[in-house]
């Protein structure tokens, strides 16, 4: 059921026409100076930028050499600047899906095309204009994942604001839509959410969570054959599942007690008044006793409506006590007697009044079922009877999700103003209820009858904690709770935005080169191994630790090797050209470091240092001064000290005759190169766009025309066309602007 | 403000802070953990240049101590000469001030980026101890 919604949904995607000047793809320095530009001169522009807030790799950066200014500091006022812009619309947490028209510049010389850009608006699930930005939601959500804008340095959480300095300073759900435990629960449990509530300690919340998807957990819990646990990914990938069942069993003794006493009617309830109730606001009277009648009730109660249960004797099989077929149920021993009542407790206390003999007239469910058919508002259980001979002959008490299944989409019927469906389609659910259970249990090789297993709260903790968060967050509910502007909306969904554009400009950026992929440098196989943009995070303002620290011990390094060319100037790593930024990068990381730990020895391992520029070798003779040891050598390896810390680097010496030689460091960072990012030229479509070997877009004369590319109407600036430091980007987002506005004012005069 | 929470909590600090700049520059200083009055208090505007005086002279009266203008100082989003715009509020400010009686003192403003935290802090520490010196000199006048 849960399944078709999801479908129904998909395929009720949003779409929205807008156009514009001008798109930029990319909201980092280049693309954001770009618009700007082309934004001041009259143009209007759009920014899609992927991550939920603009500023791209600068913003997280600690200060911008040669000058040593604070890097947050120049560009929050430009992030700011072009949010906040007449002309300039930004759509974060979009991806450009296709340009669409492209085509190169010699095939039709005289005409202009206009492109169309598909965007695809991720949903956010928090509405940004009542988000105010206070990270209340940070604090309660229970599913944590590496922090991206701190390189997987410290931890975020499934929704987050990126970064104090981020804009729009919007919080956003990273949500991969529903998490196989939460996609298989034919009741529409959310298993992720209590699984992950548990792990957080919050057991009241997690019993009051499931709660809100279903009624009848501990019968659940004790007669579910467990298709959550069998879609675990855990369980999947060989180790034994999350056990789920186990842990709502657990989680049920928190369940709230109170008094269930609803005052009686003073009169009592006669069929005049059932016939008088219709209309949105009037009860619903639901006729029967067992498990779909009490569901019914339950969800209806929960949605709002007066739901008023008429306990029916003799027509549900059961003799009109409250249950049904779960106290057959009892009667084998399948659950107790003490669970039954508790979940019938709860049913009653989310308020369906269920009333008793001496408030109904009497003969009044003989009248009411003389005369069924006129009585429009009255829901009879006795009319799906059918539905429990399977359960009765065949003690077939697993397939009790599949029944809360049925009446809550009997529910959402006549929430809806219908009367449910005929019987044949529930009959279908429970007949795909029984073939299901029956290759689940082929597959497990056993039966669904394992009673449940006790937990203590400490192994109940411990394996809720083994979830691996398939579909980040696990739709606990606890930020809808936590958000005073009731931001958080989880019925957001995907938008397409197609947009008219008479020029695109490419500014992607680029991406750092993945310093796993040369295992004997030892990222991620040793923890005192990090990669320079890590640094940079340990440096800059924004700091996840306020001090520089190693990751393996915490330990304040006293002895740090910078090594250069790592994964740049080197045909083994296929990337051969030079990066142009991880020398001065370095530098200025030698010397902040100085700056951090003043006892600090720091030792840079190079090939060449390529300082061109003002003020670069200056910036460089500086860090030579203050005392950074540079070493021409190309290092080969590094291992790990005895000590499990420490760190050996094994390096070839150029200038001492070439011996192979080995130095021993608290930290050794790896200044890595930067590569392409080429996900937007597939997203081309009509013509290919050039790219040179490295995979960065190709200009079609660099040195006489930057920023135009081999595809008419179609820019390229910054880091996209090749690695740039940030003054370069900015001159080149200027030069880019330039063209746009020439190209886009040509032949219109 | 209540007059005994005014006294328990004095001095107090009321900061005007800008949405893109001086407000994550002390939202980091928060979750940098540094450690500043609790007194402080803070409202953020889109822009400095939006403060009326008048809101000054009436948080005055209403019992804070002191009113700190967390500006955007060069970096204004919006206006150019943001900077000189907000130092005329707050001179107007100062002066609304003088012709109600209160010191002019309680009237701040500096520029705070924003990763300016410890800027921030050491702006808080310093007006608060100055506020307190000028109220204990009031308390034995």
């Amino acid at each position: 059921m849960n399944m078709e919604r999801e479908k129904a949904d998909k395929g009720h995607k949003n779409i929205r026409k807008v156009s514009f000047d001008c798109v930029v793809v990319g909201g980092g320095i280049s693309g954001m100076e770009t618009a700007l530009n082309l934004a001041n001169m009259g143009f209007k522009t759009l920014i899609v930028e992927k991550e939920a807030s603009i500023g791209g790799k600068m913003i997280l950066l600690s200060k911008v050499f040669p000058t040593l200014d604070c890097s947050s500091c120049i560009s929050t006022p430009k992030m700011a600047e072009t949010f906040n812009h007449e002309r300039i619309t930004v759509f974060t947490y979009s991806e450009v899906k296709s340009i669409e028209n492209a085509q190169s510049s010699d095939s039709s010389p005289s005409e202009k095309p206009s492109f169309v850009v598909r965007v695809k608006r991720r949903p956010t699930y928090v509405d940004p204009s009542k988000c105010t930005g206070c990270s209340n939601c940070e604090k309660v959500c229970t599913v944590p994942r590496p922090d991206q804008f701190n390189e997987g340095l410290i931890a975020r959480r499934a929704i987050y604001i990126p970064f104090p300095q981020a804009v729009p300073k919007k919080a956003v759900i990273e949500k991969k839509g529903l998490s196989p435990c939460s996609r298989s629960c034919p009741a529409g449990i959310r298993a992720h959410g209590l699984v992950a509530l548990t792990r957080n300690g919050r057991f009241e919340r997690g019993v009051l969570r499931a709660m809100q998807d279903a009624p009848f957990l501990g019968a659940l819990s004790g007669l579910c054959p467990r298709f959550c646990e069998g879609a675990c990914t855990m369980g999947k990938r060989g180790n034994k599942p999350v056990p789920i069942r186990d842990i709502t069993a657990f989680l049920l003794t928190f369940a709230p007690t109170g008094s269930n006493d609803t005052a009686s009617p003073a009169t009592r309830l006669s069929l005049k008044d059932i016939k008088g109730a219709e209309g949105e606001d009037s009860p619903v009277y639901i006729v029967g006793s067992g498990v779909i009648a009490l569901s019914l009730s339950y969800y209806l109660a929960r949605a709002g409506k007066d739901a008023i249960l008429l306990r029916d004797k003799g027509n549900d099989g059961a003799e009109g006590e409250l249950g049904g077929f779960l106290w057959d149920a009892v009667r084998d021993g399948r659950i107790s007697r003490d669970i039954l009542l508790k979940d019938i407790e709860l049913i009653k206390e989310s308020g369906v009044a269920i009333l008793k003999d001496d408030e109904i007239e009497e003969g009044l469910l003989e009248d009411m079922h003389r005369e069924k058919e006129g009585l429009k508002g009255v829901f009879f259980e006795g009319s799906y009877r059918d539905l429990y001979k399977i359960v009765e002959e065949k003690g077939r008490y697993e397939l009790l999700p599949y029944f809360v299944s049925i009446a809550r989409s009997m529910s959402e019927d006549i929430l809806r103003g219908k009367r449910p469906d005929g019987l044949s389609g529930y009959e279908q659910i429970l007949r795909d209820g029984i073939e299901r259970t029956e290759r689940l249990n082929k597959d497990r090789g056993n039966g669904s009858d394992a009673l449940p297993i006790y937990m203590d709260m400490e192994r109940a903790v411990n394996e809720a904690g083994r979830c691996l968060d398939c579909a980040v967050c696990s739709e606990c509910y606890e930020c809808v709770r936590a958000c005073p502007a009731s931001a958080i909306d989880f019925s957001m969904r995907e938008e397409e935005v197609i947009v008219d554009a008479k020029a695109v400009v490419a500014a992607t950026g680029f991406k750092l080169f993945d310093a796993a992929s040369k295992p004997l440098l030892g990222y991620n196989r040793l923890p005192n191994v990090i990669t320079a943009m890590e640094m940079d995070r340990l440096l800059s303002p924004t700091r996840p630790f306020n001090a520089v620290l190693r990751p393996s011990d915490g330990k304040v390094p006293a002895n740090i090797a910078f090594i250069l060319c790592a994964g740049s100037r080197d045909k083994t790593a296929e990337n051969p050209w030079c990066s142009r930024i991880c020398c001065m990068y370095s530098i200025k990381q030698a010397q902040l470091l100085m700056g951090a730990i003043p006892i600090a020895n720091i030792t840079i391992y190079y090939i060449d240092i390529r300082a061109f520029g003002k003020g670069y070798e200056a910036f460089y003779q500086q860090a030579r001064a203050m005392g950074t040891s540079f070493i021409k050598g190309k290092v080969s390896r590094i291992e790990q000290a005895d000590n499990g810390h420490d760190l050996f680097v094994y390096y070839e010496d150029m200038e001492r005759k070439g011996k192979i030689r080995h130095a021993r460091h608290d930290l050794v960072v790896l200044s890595t190169g930067a590569v392409s990012n080429h996900s937007l030229a597939k997203a081309i479509k009509g013509a290919d766009a050039a790219t040179d070997e490295a995979g960065f877009f190709d200009e079609v004369s660099s040195t006489i025309e930057p920023s135009i590319s081999n595809i008419k109407g179609l820019f390229v600036v910054g880091a996209a066309t090749g690695p740039k430091d940030i003054p370069d980007c900015v001159i080149h987002a200027g030069a880019c602007a330039a063209q746009v506005a020439s190209y886009l004012l040509r032949g219109e005069g | 403000m209540k007059k005994d929470s005014a006294v328990y909590n004095r001095p107090s600090i009321l900061v005007f802070s800008t949405e893109s700049i001086s407000d994550p520059g002390i939202d980091l200083a928060g979750a940098s953990h540094m450690d500043y009055p609790v007194t402080v208090s803070v409202i953020s505007l889109p822009c400095s240049t939006g403060i009326d005086p008048r809101w000054i002279v009436f948080a005055l009266k209403q019992g804070f101590s002191g009113v700190f203008v967390a500006a955007d100082g060069m970096d204004c989003s919006f206006i150019e000469d943001c900077t000189k715009r907000t130092g005329d509020i707050v001179a107007r400010a100062q002066e609304l001030c003088k012709q109600e009686g209160i010191d002019p003192k309680r009237v701040k403003m500096a520029a705070i980026c924003s990763v300016c935290s410890e800027a921030f802090q050491k702006h808080m520490k310093n007006f608060h101890s100055a506020l307190t010196a000028l109220e204990q000199g009031d308390d034995e006048a």
